[in-house]
């Protein structure tokens, strides 16, 4: 297989911002994050994905600085997708090809592979997760859930040491998010997982409580949990679709 | 990819895409090199047996694909026989017939995928991913429109027809968005 296999030595956000058009979306922000499992909680619009994308380098941000491993994600892009990926809330935003084999080879390639050398190992993997008949099948006569699966098989195929993980269980039936859960829990790697589950997060090393772009909790799953729960059962926490 | 190929397979399909766009382009430049009435019509009798071969239904997608010749063909005929020049006007015809038929001919009997790979090793991968992309466009926003109007007729009970099009517009631009950001994430085109 390829990537670095490579440990990650963490992601650093000093004072970190992002804006767009003058609003302000999250930040500013000041975290170290060294820990191998942590979540991501908070309420719908409180800047969870734009913390991801963030991380990611697929936004510069507008004020203070990031850096994964010590590289600059928006700026040394090569650098960063060989030692981290990300799989987006939706899945249909990140399918680029349209036949499933297509879009796991395409990762590989980026990472060097010849294109030969990358389809046999996206038909190799597929077929090592009992989904060989998937290889050639268009990506659209997949579920929404089949969809979801696909992105996460393409992310790690191409092996980086951070992985981040926007809601990664949300469209997938019992047994695959099991099966899911039971393959993240394996992996050597740092994930940085964003969940709405607190059974998810209670698993981890450590919780990150996002509320209206800034960091609200920040701790051990029991030092942070219970007061997240507690606010979000709050009888008159009213809607707030993040507006 | 797109619906470009024909499902009908012929013998024509096993032939490697480099040999068939080549001998196409050679074919191309006798046609338009030729002057006479004679080696005009023998290349039509080539390109209608080659057409012929692929069997009937191969047959029937290539005339269809003519669709859009006939018009100009009438149009030259119109013109020619204006100016008294009918002879030319066949030439003209003739050639225009013959040389959409041969580039339909490699089109209906090769993958999308392999004429970008043709590109990639001749022009280099960014270009070639670049173009593959611009294709597979075309279906996304077919699918979106399809979308959009499911949408619609869930909420309403009337046709949505241009309503679409702005919805469809911004949709187009976000895709273009998402696909950038997608193309981002794994390292973008370098
Ligand atoms: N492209 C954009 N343009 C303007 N505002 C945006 C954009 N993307 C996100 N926002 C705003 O930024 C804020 C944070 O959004 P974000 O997507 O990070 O939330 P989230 O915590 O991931 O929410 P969810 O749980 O619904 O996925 C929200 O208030 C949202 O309205
Ligand atoms: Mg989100």
């Amino acid at each position: 297989m390829t990537g670095t296999g490579a440990v990650s030595h963490g992601i650093d956000l000093t004072g970190a911002e992002v804006s767009l058009l003058g609003k302000r979306l999250l930040g500013p922000v000041t975290l170290n994050i060294s820990e191998r499992r942590v979540g991501i909680i908070g309420r719908n619009g409180s800047g969870k994905s734009t913390l991801l994308r963030l991380i990611a380098g697929l936004v510069a941000p507008s004020a203070g600085q990031v850096r994964v491993d010590g590289i600059d994600p928006s700026g040394d892009r090569k650098g960063l997708i060989a030692r981290l990926g990300i799989l987006f809330q939706n899945p249909d935003h990140q399918i680029i090809f349209p036949i499933v084999e297509e879009e796991l080879a395409f990762g590989l390639r980026q990472m060097g592979l010849g294109k030969v050398e990358a389809l046999a190992q996206a038909k190799a993997r597929l077929v090592a997760e009992g989904r060989g008949h998937w290889a050639g099948r268009p990506v659209s006569s997949l579920s929404q859930g089949q969809r979801q699966y696909l992105c996460l098989l393409a992310v790690l195929m191409m092996e980086p040491a951070t992985l981040l993980l926007d809601e990664p269980f949300s469209g997938l039936d019992i047994p695959t998010a099991r099966g899911l859960a039971a393959h993240l829990a394996r992996l050597s790697q740092r994930l940085l997982v964003v969940t709405h589950d607190p059974l998810v997060a209670q698993a981890y090393d450590r919780v990150i409580w996002l509320e209206g772009g800034l960091v609200k909790g920040d701790g051990t799953p029991d030092a942070v949990l219970p007061a997240y729960l507690t606010a979000m059962e709050a009888a008159d926490a009213g809607p707030d679709f993040g507006a | 990819m797109l619906g470009l190929t024909s499902a009908h397979k012929t013998w024509m399909h096993r032939l490697p895409v480099g040999p068939k766009l080549a001998l196409l382009a050679l074919f191309s430049v006798v046609l338009f090199w030729l002057d006479n009435l004679w080696p005009m019509l023998v290349a039509l009798v080539l390109v209608a047996a080659l057409v012929a071969s692929g069997g009937a239904g191969f047959a029937r997608q290539a005339l269809r694909l003519l669709q859009p010749v006939w018009f100009f063909v009438a149009l030259l005929a119109v013109w020619h026989l204006w100016l008294n020049d009918p002879l030319n006007g066949l030439r003209i015809a003739l050639r225009l017939v013959v040389a959409v038929t041969a580039a339909n001919l490699v089109t209906l009997t090769s993958r999308l995928s392999d004429m970008i790979d043709l590109i990639e090793r001749l022009l280099g991968r960014k270009v070639a991913l670049t173009l593959g992309l611009a294709l597979r466009f075309v279906p996304v926003l077919g699918e979106r429109a399809a979308m959009l109007s499911l949408a619609w007729r869930a909420r309403s009970q009337k046709r949505a027809a241009w309503r679409l099009v702005p919805g469809l517009t911004v949709g187009a631009f976000d895709e273009a968005d998402h696909m950038a950001e997608a193309l981002r994430a794994r390292g973008g085109l370098v």
